[in-house]
């Protein structure tokens, strides 16, 4: 009898973490570009000073959280879970002088799909997307020369979805 | 002439009924006999409601529910019992808001461990249940999980989605207690401890709350629930232990 409220207790305690969202869970991924060697494209190369923004549907530039300036051959980019497209400004050798921003700024455009997957329903529904196309806008000085999609399908960071040559 | 017939038949009754009261006293000195002062105990169709599922629905304003249930005492320990049920239900959590609504059906035995005192009528019982639900899940609000939506913001998803025509099936132990407060009326409660057999899976969605099961856990296929019930019973017949 005692042992039957125990147990009975320790199965409602025991469960209320299923009402917690836990950290390990996979998130809604973001978007992966690798870069690569223009003249040698299956070796990585690292890009200075590489630094990414994002563009607002009215052009305005958002800092991305966790975002720092550092010398790296891979980078993360969050997509909008509620719209079809993002833009990206990523600098190649960013840095500020004096108050202004010195560096190169590429442009970069990904338009996709994206559909809700359920998770739990603690976390509920993360967003995984199926990249459309992937442009980098023309400018005279364009340090992102061409891309790749090689993963279409965003359903986790561990995947390259986007390879660049520089 | 009429009189004196009478009054012989009275007396041999009052022999007659005497001659039994000594038997009786007779048979009680001998133990292979058993004892036949007879305690009759009664028989009916006992049918009640879940209070607290009702008073839940008054109190909470995510919650309503009516539920009816009946025994049949089949054996002096045995009973046939089932519950029928009407849920509905709205859970919420950080990133989820769902209602499931439907009606359930359970039915089984229960077991009377408790010998009652001559006269009385209560029981510590255990039980069993096939517990059925046929219901349906509307998605209300939701929002994405996105760890990085600091650059973005969040999205919330406020356009309603219904899961239809879903359904399942589990096995219950009960346990509980039953005690007479007034002539024939009785109040009870108890714990049920649920497994679930099958169930409708949702297109990317999960059943969050079964009716009838309760809520549903990520661990496994078991489920808990409670019970306070108010009933009456219709006595039928009055038997005596075998």
């Amino acid at each position: 009898m005692k042992q039957f409220i125990y147990l009975f207790l320790i199965i409602i305690l025991s469960c209320e973490k299923d009402d917690v969202c836990p950290e390990t869970t996979q998130t809604t991924p973001r978007l992966v570009i690798e870069f690569y060697d223009l003249t040698n494209p299956d070796e990585l190369l690292q890009v200075p000073g590489l630094y990414a923004l994002g563009l607002s549907t009215d052009g305005m530039e958002i800092p991305i959280n966790n975002e720092i300036v550092t010398t790296r051959s891979s980078i993360a980019l969050p997509l909008k879970t509620d719209a079809t497209e993002t833009e990206f400004i990523l600098y190649k050798s960013y840095d500020i002088v004096d108050g202004e921003v010195i560096g190169n700024p590429d442009k970069i455009k990904v338009t996709y799909d994206s559909k809700k997957v359920y998770v739990s329903r603690a976390c509920g529904y993360i967003t995984n997307f199926v990249i459309q196309a992937f442009v980098i806008t023309a400018d005279s000085d364009q340090w992102m020369i061409n891309s790749d999609i090689l993963t279409s399908e965003i359903t986790n960071e561990n995947d390259i979805h986007v390879k660049i040559l520089h | 002439m009429k009189m004196t017939s009478m009054l012989k038949y009275c007396i041999s009754c009052l022999i007659g009924c005497l001659s039994v009261c000594i038997n009786l006293n007779a048979q009680e000195t001998d133990p292979t006999i058993p004892d036949s002062l007879v305690v009759k105990n009664k028989y009916g169709l006992r049918v009640g409601v879940d209070a607290s599922k009702l008073a839940r629905t008054f109190l909470e304003t995510d919650y309503s529910a009516i539920e009816l249930n009946a025994d049949y005492r089949l054996t002096y320990r045995l009973y046939a019992a089932g519950e029928v049920g009407n849920e509905e239900r709205t859970t919420s959590t950080d990133y989820l808001n769902s209602t499931a609504k439907g009606t359930y059906l359970k039915a089984g035995v229960d077991y009377n461990m408790y010998t009652n005192w001559a006269g009385m009528d209560n029981m510590v019982y255990f039980g069993f249940r096939f517990g059925l639900s046929n219901f349906e899940q509307r998605l209300n609000s939701y929002t994405i999980y996105d760890t990085n939506n600091t650059t973005w913001g969040q999205t919330e998803v406020l356009e309603s989605k219904d899961f239809k025509g879903l359904s399942a099936t589990w096995l219950e132990l009960i346990f509980g207690f039953k005690a007479e407060v007034l002539n024939n009326l009785y109040i009870g409660i108890n714990v049920q401890l649920k497994g679930r057999l099958s169930e409708t899976e949702p297109d990317n969605f999960e059943n969050i709350y079964i009716p009838g099961f309760g809520r549903t856990f990520d661990s496994g296929k078991f489920g808990v629930g409670f019970g306070y019930n108010i009933s009456y019973l219709v006595p039928l017949i009055k038997k005596a232990k075998k």
